[in-house]
């Protein structure tokens, strides 16, 4: 799995590449995790983290993966920020929905519908 | 009767998460072999990815003393996975179902629901230190 770390105004966005398996699950938890505490420093959004998750290349992601991004979007909301998924492919939009986690994130299909959907008051 | 072709494929990996790598490329090989279509590998390797993190962490506790075996059996018609721990077992009844609206939020839980809506089948044996797991490349008849 890599990670790829850019912001677009005051929205952080993650593109993440490869297959989420094992311990990868707490890499990405961990970068998360160092974007909330980097944004609480801030003061734009009020020191909350608006974060997009672009799945695009992941190939792949086991429960540990999706549980990571569980906790993230926990941590996320309890923090008064927002975390969306973008571009989710066929095996993981699948693992989405076998969990019944489409409920629980939004999710978008072009980055400029992310970024309008998760400013959105 | 025609001669059953059938192998046998054993893999042993000490309890380190980081194995669970290894156990993906092997897994991934041995699905290109038999031909099962490109969604069944995914959901194939899924189902053993999550077997093995279960073995090697609820079951090892990622003791590097304790083994977890993965055996492969290559049948015409199926796959058969067996996974054997060194753990002390559980109980599949008394595990939480992920899908109540109560548990929807936790970030564990969910390995073998999705072992289960992956495979045929799925059997726990010797107290859940065992799980058989099995797939067939035409879907069984209900």
């Amino acid at each position: 799995m890599q990670i790829n770390l850019r912001h677009k105004g005051s929205i952080t966005i993650l593109d993440i590449e490869g297959r989420i398996i094992g311990p990868d699950a707490l890499a990405l938890k961990a970068v998360i995790d160092e974007q909330i505490q980097a944004a609480d420093s801030r003061t734009e959004n009020g020191g909350h983290l608006n974060l997009i998750l672009n799945m695009e290349r992941v190939q792949m992601m086991d429960s540990s993966g999706l549980g990571a991004l569980v906790a993230s979007y926990a941590s996320i909301q309890r923090n008064g920020g927002h975390v969306v998924l973008l571009n989710l492919g066929g095996s993981v939009k699948s693992l989405i929905v076998m969990a019944k986690l489409m409920t629980i994130f939004d999710c978008y299909n072009s980055e400029a519908e992310a970024i309008a959907g998760i400013m959105k008051p | 009767m025609g001669e059953r072709t059938e192998q046998v494929i054993t893999l042993s990996l000490p309890s380190s998460m980081q194995h669970v790598y290894l156990l993906d490329v092997v897994v991934t090989e041995i699905l290109k072999e038999m031909g099962f279509a490109e969604d069944v590998q995914e959901q194939i390797n899924l189902a053993v990815i999550e077997a093995g993190t279960n073995a090697i962490k609820h079951g090892n506790k990622e003791d590097l003393s304790k083994k977890a075996t993965f055996q492969f059996v290559l049948a015409e018609d199926r796959l058969i996975i067996v996974i054997e721990d060194e753990g002390e077992g559980f109980t599949r009844q008394e595990v939480a179902d992920p899908l109540d609206p109560e548990n929807l939020l936790k970030s564990s839980g969910r390995g073998l629901f999705l072992m289960e809506a992956c495979m045929d089948s799925v059997t726990y044996e010797a107290k859940g230190t065992i799980i058989k797991m099995v797939k067939y490349k035409e879907s069984p008849d209900p």
